[in-house]
């Protein structure tokens, strides 16, 4: 068999080659060969008994995110959180007779969003599995709060007003709060 | 423009290849859905197990969703080529790894259809005697025969010799031929 298939891949000795042109059972076995390959060939195309891709999907999310954390290591919302408050500071004036209201309003978010951050840890939701739904909700939510987080880095780039800040941050601790419950729900049902 | 195919979420373009590799999610599903079937078939046909396959497929592209910002190809024959290049490594990696499970490798010397072949049927199907295969050599069998990858490709993607690839290659046809008779 192994001279057979030297010859048919064109590796064959010059022996091997003589002979099967002359020995007729040789030149049926390649001739075997040939068509069981291409019957080989010809095996239908199998589709996927069950579609992959929310699972997929909710791991290259977190990939992704964990990435955009590791990379700047919470370096943009640690800048975000300093740059308020300095527009805190810088914007006094402006923002008419109860500016600490709002500076405090924006503490509270940006506490809240990382007693959220340090909850979520605790469940390590990098170590889990998820069924397709979860992960799809999951997924979802962290999408949005990597959106959010675009959007805190963007104001506070450019000195933009705190109104648009505390909004941002509320829809983030919004979306943590979302996102915890998210795994909190399905670690009970595993835990059942 | 080169178009791969279409699927179920639009046409995968050179557009929605450079989509993807920014890590746009609904470019990386287009991929995705192109490419299912191909990897899906490629794995099943490597792997015993159904369970294997699937594992197989979701480690792939996840594979792909992380490295194909890497990935210097273009248009999207390349990237036919360097998805199922990733599929054939990830399926070959389990069979090494779950190696274990049999004596897998068809022995290097004694006959070529041994004496255990008795318990098989004459006359199999070729699917099915494809399957009865040990997992490396049916391996061998389909990435050199069916997917055209060299013995030097599959003996770096398994860790062995080439002389081990091409020993699986024939031993494993000619278990074929006597499993299958005239038939293939």
């Amino acid at each position: 068999m192994s001279e057979l298939l030297a010859v048919r891949d064109g590796e064959g000795t010059a022996w091997a080659r003589a002979h099967v042109d002359e020995c007729a059972f040789c030149r049926e076995e390649l001739d075997l060969l040939y068509r069981r390959v291409a019957a080989l060939r010809a095996l239908p195309a199998l589709r996927p008994p069950r579609d992959r891709w929310g699972v997929i999907r909710a791991q290259a999310a977190r990939d992704r995110r964990g990435r955009v954390l590791k990379r700047t290591g919470w370096g943009v919302l640690a800048a975000a959180a300093a740059i308020a408050v300095l527009l805190g500071v810088r914007t006094v004036g402006m923002l008419g007779p109860t500016p600490a209201v709002g500076q405090t309003e924006l503490d509270a978010l940006m506490e809240q969003s990382r007693g959220l951050e340090a909850t979520l840890r605790s469940y390590d939701p990098e170590g889990r599995v998820l069924n397709a739904r979860a992960a799809g909700i999951i997924a979802n939510l962290e999408d949005r709060i990597a959106l959010v987080d675009a959007g805190i880095s963007q104001v506070t780039t450019r000195g933009g007003a705190r109104e648009d800040l505390i909004g941002l941050w509320r829809d983030r601790v919004d979306l943590m709060n979302a996102l915890v419950n998210a795994h909190v729900t399905r670690a009970t049902y595993v835990g059942f | 423009m080169t178009q791969a195919s279409v699927t179920g979420v639009g046409v995968l373009d050179d557009i929605a290849v450079e989509r993807a590799k920014t890590g746009d999610l609904e470019a990386l599903e287009r991929v995705y859905r192109s490419y299912e079937g191909l990897v899906y078939s490629l794995a099943r046909r490597i792997c015993r197990t159904e369970e294997d396959t699937e594992d197989v497929l979701q480690e792939t592209f996840l594979e792909v969703c992380r490295s194909i910002r890497s990935f210097r190809g273009t248009g999207t024959g390349s990237l036919t080529a360097w998805v199922k290049r990733v599929a054939a490594s990830k399926a070959l990696m389990r069979v090494r790894r779950e190696k274990y499970r049999d004596a897998d490798d068809l022995p290097e010397d004694g006959p070529a259809v041994g004496v255990n072949d008795v318990d098989v049927p004459l006359q199999l199907d070729l699917e099915a005697a494809l399957m009865q295969l040990p997992d490396t050599s049916r391996a061998v069998v389909w990435m050199h025969d069916v997917e055209g990858y060299t013995h030097e490709d599959i003996a770096e993607m398994m860790g062995r010799t080439v002389s081990f690839s091409k020993s699986q290659l024939a031993r494993a046809h000619a278990r074929l031929r006597g499993w299958l008779g005239g038939g293939h």
